[in-house]
Order: structure tokens, then C-alpha cells, then sequence
């Protein structure tokens, strides 16, 4: 994964905020669709908004491209108050879900349409059209082909092409992949971040995908019920998510209801667990420990917790393999492993699984609210 | 271009090496699909009942004048009398109102149908009804009611007389109410198939265009009207091939200021008791309308319309 | 007054939808019932295709009651259509018809479509008729005089529709048609547009009849003035109603050509200034023509039983004043030589069809026939029309 070294790099490259939202509200009827959001965007960064489906973020990124207004708070761009500028007259562009390519149009129209609306003359735009196509990776043969011609990958280049022979400040981005399959959609993330890179323009991408949102940004926004839960690069999302929710968002984790007592984490029956530190006591709360952060622990290996059970059922995921493994009464535990690191015996064998203090995630319930 | 190879195996790669199958079995097959059994006697019924009094009409116009058979010797005399007569008049009439008709209804019916699909959204199914509702009614009474309306005395001079004392003489028995008839009638054969051109345009197209910085009038030209163009086109159609073969509009509200070509074929059927130059215009009139559907239809791609792309 | 008119015309143009659509699906039932005709005797059913008048539910009403009989009538708007129908093939639809007097004589007995009506049974009712109808009628029978084709009911005489407060009755008698050709009456007049007739009183304007064979000489002359005709006149319209509300409004001031059934509505109405005239001075002087409907039975396979029965229905009184006095078009009927029809008379209703001078008029008239050089006519006609400059 040397992409994923890329994100390493400094996440606020120039440091400078180029899109601030203050206090923004967006309130259909009673319904605050984006509650009070307060945010700042950096230049050059790629961000990228992750949340579940009406959380909100649609509705943030229309009124972000100015397709929307906010109905209390302001958006600024570089400090001026944009809130009713329309979207034509803004410096930003968005792909659409949908691409919103014009079927009528071949590919180079499509790429020239918005040189075309500011006036530019014919050979200044199909030369810049050529360009894009190489920086696309399409043909230049494409130039003259109809879109509607075209596949759903060279599609979505197209319409980046399209964005990007606008030239914008910043480019948004609504969910343009999840139309395609998987294979596809791991190679253009992959594609868009080198874009980036090249183009050093300000990024921002909405996606329900948190595995998505991993591989391409430089930090990421995740939204619940109109406001933002946690924002943060991957790593910390990945490393220390504040909530129950973002932790289960980035995909399938285990979860232990657990109670908070003098420092130490029990569940209801009574088993203690060995966790970080804990300030506060608390009634209720959540465990959450990744399926890959647990372990086999074989005879004379130790463990910071440790539990018994029985292999119920094994998924083989290409390069890892998953083990579903009750404990007990009706508790079953996910564990993920590489597949050289096969555990001693199949299904219906006894095993010990266990993990460390440090990988145990403690969310009082308090803290679920959010 | 890295990437090029594992972008191209993402298009399915058909076995275009299968041996081409004969003809003829493929027509078999074609005849044992569900869906042509299924189809054929409503098609046949069609055929018969669609085709069979067309091919009739071709028929009788190559009969000798006068006759009420079709066993005669064909001829062509027909034709040469329309040629050398002035039927060139009622034909250009025909032609050019309706012409007309299709550009008043077009200006007429592009923002009301704009309006109803974008501003008005479902409250625009109230204002369809509304404009549905008068085609309950047979088009000879509506056109009747606009002669009250607009005849010496009725209701607009009546009204002009008696409020402003303006003296207005009959409006009716001039092309320009002949016209006027023809666009009332058929302005609802323009109006719902660009509607539905319209409603075809998805909403995310147009916020692109604003979004990709074209002013409202750009994203007019660029994308509304480029993509309603199937509705637009069929509006056009329909109402151009509907215009110019009527004939109630110019008798009733034009006084027969003008002769409509169809006029002149029913008077061949009818009073002048001359079946085959009846339909020997008929047949010039079909092939007219024909062709201009022919060039039309080509350019819309009727799939698209139908949602199976 | 003219509002009356006004609704009148408007009402009378719905019955006649109301009447057409009834009829329409009036011949889908009757042609379905065609296939059942092969099993079914066809007592309790009869369609009538017919001249409006016949289909008003005033007449037919009566009917349906006493025979208990399904009837589907359908108003019928020019002979001529009609005739194509029954040649196309409708004869089986089809039981009674009923025509302007030439077409049975002369077209649709000799073309087989009709059948001839039982003497025994019919000919008594000749006694009924005014004098100039009196047996053995002409257009009633064959050529060769023997076969009995259809009875006759409703007639009246044709000239033209005149507005008398702007030109007097005895003007027009006297003056004839060529007031309608003369240069000061462009604009003043409209052409009531059923072809046949226009070709007709057009030929009588001239100075020959229609019915004769026409010299070249005379077809020129006819040309120039058809033209002449046609681009002069104000409009042209085969509604009757139109016309005569523009003889009401003052738009136009007469009607070229013009019968009594084509004002006696609006004569009944209250306009008793509007008439029909007929020149005195002409071919034969009888520059006029008179029609007379011919209600025959078509030579349908499956003829109804009830078809002679209507015909026989159609001659008691009351019927005949219903069938004279129908919705929208009132006309004089032959069967006005029995007392006890006249008795059913009122003033304003012998006054409405211009029963003053009904003897006169048609004494003036020549009977409505087969046009010789009708399609050589009738083809100038449509080129003036198609020509017109309006």
C-alpha cells in the first residue's frame, strides 16, 4: 500500500483554510438535515465527508457548491461570505453521483462545456480537452466518440475531466463511485489520489465508505444525524475513534456491553476485561475490540484477555481468513487473521482467543448520544 | 497509461468468433420468441385492419376517374390531372398552416410544459387536467363554441359593443381563424409529448451545466432543449401531420378561406363521387406525411424515450 | 333574440354530436350483432341511417315502445357519403335509408341496394299525400314503373335565404338570382357550401338547368361565374346555422343557396325576416329546386322485420307532424294533404316553414335529378373553391 504512505504526509500542506463553514444549519420543515456544523478546509487537502445515508452529507456538499443555501451560519471561501453566490458563479465544481454527463454531447464537448460557457475559442479548448485525456489516461481517440459509447469507468473520467477543464478552486465530489464494482473502484480511488497530488487542488469527497474514505484522504469528517462525530486523519479514526459509531462504521468489530467500576471494565456476568485507562465509572457502555487485533493464544502464550470458545464458522477473505467463535452463552467473537496464521484445527475445535489492554475500546454510554 | 490494461478487461469481451447463423434459422427463431407469438394477432389485426384500407386507397388511385372498382386497368391519369390542376394550392395551404400551427404551439407549449414539470412539479397534474379536460369534448363542439365566441354579435364583439363600444366586425372566415383553430385543437398533441421530453431531462444534467458555470439561457440551450428534443421532435410531429390533414378548423372557423388538402379529398370521396382521384391525393398526402415522419423519426432515438437505455 | 339564437345553434350542434356518438356506437353493436344474425333473427332490431330528423328521439321513442324494437339510428351529412357507405359494403348494417329523391331511382335500386316495398301494403298510404305527390310518384318508383322504392315524407323548395328587412321578397323573386352575381353584393352574402346544390342553383343562375346536357359554351359561362360566385362571397360554410346567424347579426344579408329547412328553424325562433325566396325568372321558369327524402329498404341479407313496419309507423299524424316538426330542423312533410295531419299545425309552425306560399314556391321549383355534367361541374366548383381569393 504506498498510497496509503502517502497520507503520512503533513495534512494541512499550506495550512491556510480556504472553505470555512460557521454555524451552518440547513432545516427542512423541522428537520435539521446539517445541524450548527462548524468546519474549516484546508488548502490543497483532500477531504472526505463518511457517513451513512441521510446523514446529511448530500445536503452539505449542495449547499457547499452554492445548490443549496444554508438556512442559518456562513460559508466562507478564502474569508468571503459565499452563502448566496449561485453555483455558476462560484469557483467550485462538483462531480455528480449520477456524472450528470450530457448524453447528446461526444466526449470532447462534454470536456469542453465549461470553456465553452466562459467563451474560450474552439482550438484553445480541444487542446486543453487533449490534455485532459492524457492526464485521464483515456485516448485522445475518445475526443471524438460519443459518451454514451463509453464504459462506466472511462465515464467517471470523463466527467473528472470535465471538472477539472473548469479549472475550479475546489472540486467536490458525491459519492462518483459507487456505481461501479469493486475492482474498478479501488483502482480509480487510487487514480484520484495521484490526481490530486498532480493537480494540487482542494479536494472534497463524500462517500458512505469509511474504507473509501481511508485510502484516498488526508483527513476525514464523519457525519451522523447532521453533525460531524469526529474529524481527524485516517489514522487517528482508524487508531482512536470517539464513538461506538465510528468505530463501527469503519466495518464488522466485536462489542462487549460493559460497566464502568473503579477503574476496572466488567461485563454483566461479572468477567473483567484489561483496558486502557479509565477516568469515570459509568452504568452502561460499549467494549469494542477489531477482529483483527484478536488473537489465537496458543498453551504458554499470554494474553491480556483471554476467553474460551469453539470455532463455529470460518470465512476465507483472499489474503485473511475470519473465524466466528462463541463464547458462552450466545456471544460470538470475530477474529481475523492472515492466512498463513492458521489456527490449530477447524471448526468445532476448542479454542483460547485473546488481545491486549491496549487494543480494548471503551465508550461509555454517554458518549454514544452523539 | 499504467493502467490502461486493467481498464480494458473491465469491458465484457464478447465471443464475436460464433459462427454467424444462417438466416433463415434465425428468423425461425425469431418467430418461436414469446414475445412475437404473444404479439401476433393483436399484429395481424392491424395489419389487416391498418394496412388493408391503406392498401386499398393505393389501389383506387391508380384507377381510371369514376369508378367505384378496383378491377380496372391502373392508370395514371389521376396523378397527371392533380399535377396539371391546382391542387398545388390546397397542398402549400395545407402545408404552410401547418407549419405554423407547429411553430405557435412550440413557443406556446415549451414554457407551460417547462413550467409544469419544473416549477409546478405534482400540482402541474392539476394544470394537465385542466388542459386535458376540453379534449372530453368532441373538437366540433369546442370549435362550435369559438364561433359563438367570435362571430358579429357573440360573445367577444358582444362584449367589445356593449363595455367599450368598440365596433368589431366578425373575427371568423379568415386563414388567421383557421389558424387559430388549428392551434387550439391540437396544441395538447404538442404540449404532452414535451412534457414528457421535458420530465426526461434528469434534474442532476441541468444542476451540472449551472454547476460548470452556464448562465440560465446556456443551460436553456445546451442541455433543456437538446435533451426534450424526442418530445419536441414527436410534439412536432404529431401536430405538423394532424394539422395538415384537417379540415374541421378551416371549414368551421375559416369559412373555407382556405382549402385544406383534406377538404379536397373528402369533396373527391364525397360530393364529386370520384373515389380513385380522392385517393390518389390521398396517397400523394401519405407519402408526404410519411417522409417527413421517416426524416423526423431518424433522428430520435426512440429507446431512449422509452427508458431502455 | 339573438342569445336564443345563439344557444339554439349551440344546442342543436350538441344534439348533433350527442346523436353521432349515439350512432356510432349504435353501428358497432349492429356490426357486432352481425355475426349473431346467423343464428338470431333480427325482430327486435333495426338500424336507420337517415337525414337528420329521423333520429330524434321524438320519433323514435314511440316506436321502440310499441314494437319493443332496439333501434340505432344515425344521422346522415351529405347523399352522397351515405350512398359510398351502403356501396362499401354497410348494406348489411343497415336497414332503412333515406335519401333525397334521385339517388333511390336513379343509383340505388339500379345498384341493387335497396329492395322494393310490398304495393299491397304501401300503396294506400298514397291517399295521405298532397296533391302533387299523388301515385304513382315519379322518384317513388322504378324506371320501368313497377317497382315501389321507398315512401316519401319530408320535401321542401330550394332557392335562396334572404334577410327582408334589407331586400325585399319581390326583389329577389323578380330580380333573381343575379342579384347574388352583381358586383355590389361582394361580401353580402355567404355560399352554403352542400356541393350539389350550389352546382345546381349556379346552373339556374346562368340561364340553363343542371338537368339538361351542357354545351361547352354554356360550362364557360358557368366557370366565370362559379368563380365569381365563390370569390365574392363573405364565407362559405355547410352549417346552416352559421349562415343563418349571419343573416341574424347582420354580417351577411342572404344565402346562396338556401331552402326553407335551412331558415325555418330561425324563423321559428323569431326571426320571420329571414326567407326563402324563389326567382320567378329561369330555365323553364322553375329556376328553383325542390327535394323530396325517399325512405326506402336496404337490400341488407338480414333485413329487419321492423324496417317496413317504421315505414308504415312513419306515416300515422302524429308521427308525420313529429317527423315535420323534429329537433332543430322543421320542414313541410307530403302527408300535409291529410286533415288530421294539418290539425296538428299551429300558426307559428305553418309560419316557420313558409306554408303562405309553399304552392308557389314549389310551382317555381324543378325536381332535384341526376346532374349530367355534374363531375365536369362539380370539378369547376372545387377549383373556384380551392382558387378562392378571399
Amino acid at each position: 500500500m504506498a498510497e496509503a504512505a502517502q497520507s503520512l504526509k503533513p495534512p494541512e500542506p499550506a495550512g491556510q483554510p480556504i472553505l470555512q463553514l460557521r454555524n451552518v444549519d440547513r432545516i427542512f420543515d423541522s428537520f435539521a438535515a446539517v445541524d450548527r456544523i462548524t468546519l474549516d478546509i484546508y488548502e490543497r487537502e483532500f477531504f472526505t465527508i463518511v457517513g451513512p445515508s441521510g446523514s446529511g452529507k448530500t445536503t452539505m456538499v449542495r449547499m457547499l457548491v452554492g445548490m443549496d443555501k444554508p438556512t442559518n451560519g456562513d460559508i466562507l471561501l478564502r474569508g468571503e461570505r459565499i452563502n448566496d453566490v449561485p453555483a455558476n458563479r462560484r469557483p467550485t465544481c462538483m462531480v455528480f453521483q449520477s456524472l450528470a454527463l450530457f448524453p447528446h454531447r461526444t466526449v470532447g464537448q462534454n470536456i469542453e462545456f465549461p470553456l465553452k460557457m466562459r467563451g474560450v475559442d474552439a482550438a484553445t479548448r480541444r487542446k486543453r480537452a487533449l490534455e485532459l485525456l492524457d492526464q485521464l489516461r483515456l485516448p485522445q481517440s475518445y475526443y471524438g466518440k460519443m459518451v454514451t459509447q463509453c464504459s462506466g469507468g472511462e465515464r467517471q473520467r470523463v466527467a473528472l475531466a470535465r471538472a477539472l477543464a473548469f479549472d475550479p478552486e475546489i472540486l467536490f465530489f458525491d459519492e462518483p463511485l459507487s456505481a461501479l464494482d469493486y475492482r474498478l473502484r479501488k483502482l480509480l480511488e487510487k487514480e484520484l489520489k495521484d490526481i490530486h497530488r498532480e493537480t494540487g487542488k482542494t479536494f472534497v469527497y463524500i462517500t458512505h465508505s469509511l474504507e473509501e474514505a481511508m485510502v484516498m484522504s488526508d483527513r476525514i469528517g464523519v457525519m451522523n444525524r447532521g453533525r460531524f462525530v469526529q474529524i481527524g486523519t485516517p489514522r487517528e479514526i482508524y487508531g482512536s475513534p470517539h464513538s461506538r459509531f465510528v468505530s463501527e462504521f469503519m466495518g464488522e468489530v466485536n462489542v462487549i456491553e460493559v460497566r464502568g467500576e473503579a477503574g476496572a471494565v466488567v461485563d454483566a456476568a461479572g468477567t473483567r476485561f484489561a483496558t486502557p485507562v479509565v477516568a469515570a465509572d459509568f452504568d452502561t457502555g460499549t467494549l469494542v475490540v477489531r477482529p483483527e487485533d484478536v488473537r489465537f493464544v496458543g498453551a504458554g502464550e499470554s494474553a491480556d484477555n483471554r476467553l474460551t470458545g469453539v470455532i463455529y464458522n470460518e470465512y476465507l477473505l483472499g489474503s485473511r481468513v475470519q473465524y466466528q467463535v462463541r463464547v458462552g452463552e450466545g456471544q460470538t467473537f470475530l477474529v481475523e487473521k492472515l492466512r498463513d496464521q492458521m489456527p490449530p484445527g477447524g471448526p468445532g475445535s476448542a479454542v483460547t482467543i485473546g488481545w491486549d489492554a491496549r487494543d480494548s475500546m471503551v465508550f461509555p454510554a454517554s458518549r454514544l448520544q452523539q | 497509461m499504467s493502467r490502461a490494461s486493467d481498464f480494458a478487461a473491465e469491458a465484457p469481451a464478447p465471443l464475436r468468433a460464433i459462427r454467424a447463423p444462417s438466416r433463415l434459422a434465425s428468423l425461425g427463431r425469431w418467430f418461436a420468441e414469446p414475445g412475437v407469438v404473444a404479439a401476433a394477432p393483436l399484429a395481424l389485426l392491424m395489419l389487416g385492419g391498418f394496412l388493408g384500407p391503406l392498401l386499398l386507397v393505393v389501389v383506387f388511385a391508380f384507377m381510371p376517374g369514376g369508378t367505384f372498382s378496383i378491377l380496372q386497368v391502373p392508370t395514371l391519369a389521376n396523378f397527371v390531372e392533380i399535377v396539371a390542376n391546382s391542387y398545388y394550392l390546397s397542398f402549400l395551404a395545407s402545408l404552410w398552416l401547418a407549419a405554423l400551427t407547429v411553430v405557435i404551439c412550440l413557443v406556446v407549449c415549451y414554457p407551460v410544459a417547462f413550467a409544469m414539470v419544473r416549477v409546478f412539479g405534482r400540482h402541474g397534474s392539476i394544470l394537465a387536467l385542466l388542459i386535458t379536460a376540453p379534449l372530453f369534448v368532441a373538437d366540433n363542439l369546442r370549435l362550435m363554441g369559438w364561433v359563438l365566441f367570435l362571430v358579429k354579435g357573440g360573445v367577444v364583439s358582444g362584449s367589445l359593443q356593449t363595455w367599450f363600444g368598440i365596433e368589431v366586425d366578425s373575427m371568423l372566415y379568415t386563414s388567421g381563424a383557421t389558424l387559430f383553430g388549428l392551434v387550439y385543437i391540437y396544441l395538447p398533441f404538442m404540449l404532452f409529448p414535451i412534457i414528457m421530453g421535458i420530465s426526461m431531462v434528469p434534474e442532476q444534467m441541468r444542476e451540472a451545466a449551472f454547476d460548470l458555470g452556464a448562465t440560465r439561457f446556456q443551460v436553456l440551450r445546451e442541455v433543456d432543449v437538446p435533451l426534450a428534443m424526442p418530445g419536441i421532435l414527436i410534439g412536432s410531429l404529431m401536430t405538423f401531420i394532424l394539422a395538415a390533414g384537417s379540415l374541421t378548423e378551416a371549414r368551421t372557423l375559416g369559412g373555407n378561406a382556405v382549402t385544406m388538402i383534406a377538404m379536397d379529398i373528402q369533396k373527391e370521396f364525397g360530393f364529386a363521387q370520384n373515389w380513385p382521384k380522392g385517393s390518389a391525393l390521398a396517397v400523394l398526402m401519405i407519402l408526404l406525411a410519411g417522409a417527413l415522419a421517416v426524416t423526423a423519426l431518424k433522428r430520435i432515438d426512440l429507446d431512449l424515450i422509452f427508458g431502455r437505455k | 333574440m339573438k342569445r336564443k339564437n345563439l344557444l339554439q345553434s349551440f344546442s342543436q350542434s350538441r344534439r348533433e354530436f350527442l346523436h353521432m356518438s349515439a350512432a356510432i356506437a349504435g353501428s358497432i353493436a349492429a356490426s357486432s350483432t352481425m355475426s349473431r344474425s346467423a343464428f338470431a333473427a333480427r325482430e327486435n332490431e333495426l338500424n336507420i341511417y337517415c337525414w337528420e330528423g329521423y333520429n330524434s328521439d321524438k320519433v323514435l321513442d314511440p316506436f321502440r315502445k310499441e314494437f319493443k324494437t332496439n333501434v340505432k339510428a344515425q344521422g346522415l351529412i351529405s347523399d352522397p357519403d351515405a350512398v359510398n357507405k351502403l356501396r362499401a359494403g354497410e348494406t348489411k348494417v343497415w336497414d332503412i335509408i333515406n335519401l333525397n329523391n334521385a339517388w333511390g331511382r336513379r343509383q340505388l335500386f339500379p345498384e341493387n341496394l335497396i329492395v322494393p316495398l310490398d304495393q299491397a301494403r304501401f300503396k294506400p298510404k298514397w291517399d295521405m299525400v298532397l296533391p302533387e305527390f299523388k301515385w304513382p310518384y315519379y322518384w317513388a318508383m322504378s324506371n320501368d314503373g313497377k317497382n315501389l322504392l321507398g315512401m316519401v315524407q319530408r320535401f321542401g323548395p330550394s332557392g335562396v335565404n334572404v334577410n327582408t328587412d334589407k331586400i325585399s321578397r319581390e326583389t329577389v323573386q323578380n330580380d333573381g338570382y343575379e342579384i347574388f352575381l352583381a358586383d355590389d353584393f361582394k361580401g353580402k352574402y355567404a355560399v352554403l357550401m352542400y356541393d350539389d346544390w350550389v352546382i345546381m342553383h349556379l346552373c339556374m343562375a346562368c340561364g340553363f338547368s343542371p338537368f339538361d346536357n351542357l354545351s361547352d359554351a354554356q360550362i364557360a359561362t358557368y366557370e366565370t361565374a362559379m368563380r365569381k360566385l365563390i370569390n365574392n362571397a363573405a364565407f362559405l360554410s355547410d352549417d346552416m346555422n352559421a349562415i343563418a346567424l349571419g343573416m341574424v347579426n347582420g354580417s351577411i344579408i342572404g344565402s346562396f343557396p338556401g331552402s326553407t329547412y335551412t331558415v325555418s328553424a330561425a324563423r321559428f325562433d323569431g326571426n320571420a325576416n329571414l326567407r326563402c325566396v324563389i326567382p320567378k325568372k329561369g330555365p323553364n321558369n322553375k329556376p328553383g329546386v325542390c327535394w323530396m327524402e325517399l325512405t326506402s329498404t336496404v337490400n341488407n341479407p338480414e333485413l329487419s322485420p321492423r324496417a317496413a313496419d317504421f315505414l308504415e309507423y312513419c306515416y300515422r299524424p302524429e308521427v308525420c307532424k313529429n317527423v315535420s316538426f323534429a329537433e332543430g330542423t322543421y320542414n313541410p312533410v307530403t302527408q300535409m294533404g291529410d286533415k288530421r295531419v294539418m290539425a296538428l299545425y299551429s300558426k307559428e309552425e305553418l309560419d316557420a316553414i313558409q306554408f303562405d306560399t309553399l304552392d308557389e314556391d314549389m310551382a317555381l321549383c324543378s325536381d332535384f335529378d341526376i346532374i349530367p355534367n355534374y363531375p365536369k361541374l362539380h370539378e369547376i366548383f372545387a377549383t373556384a373553391v380551392r382558387e378562392r381569393k378571399a
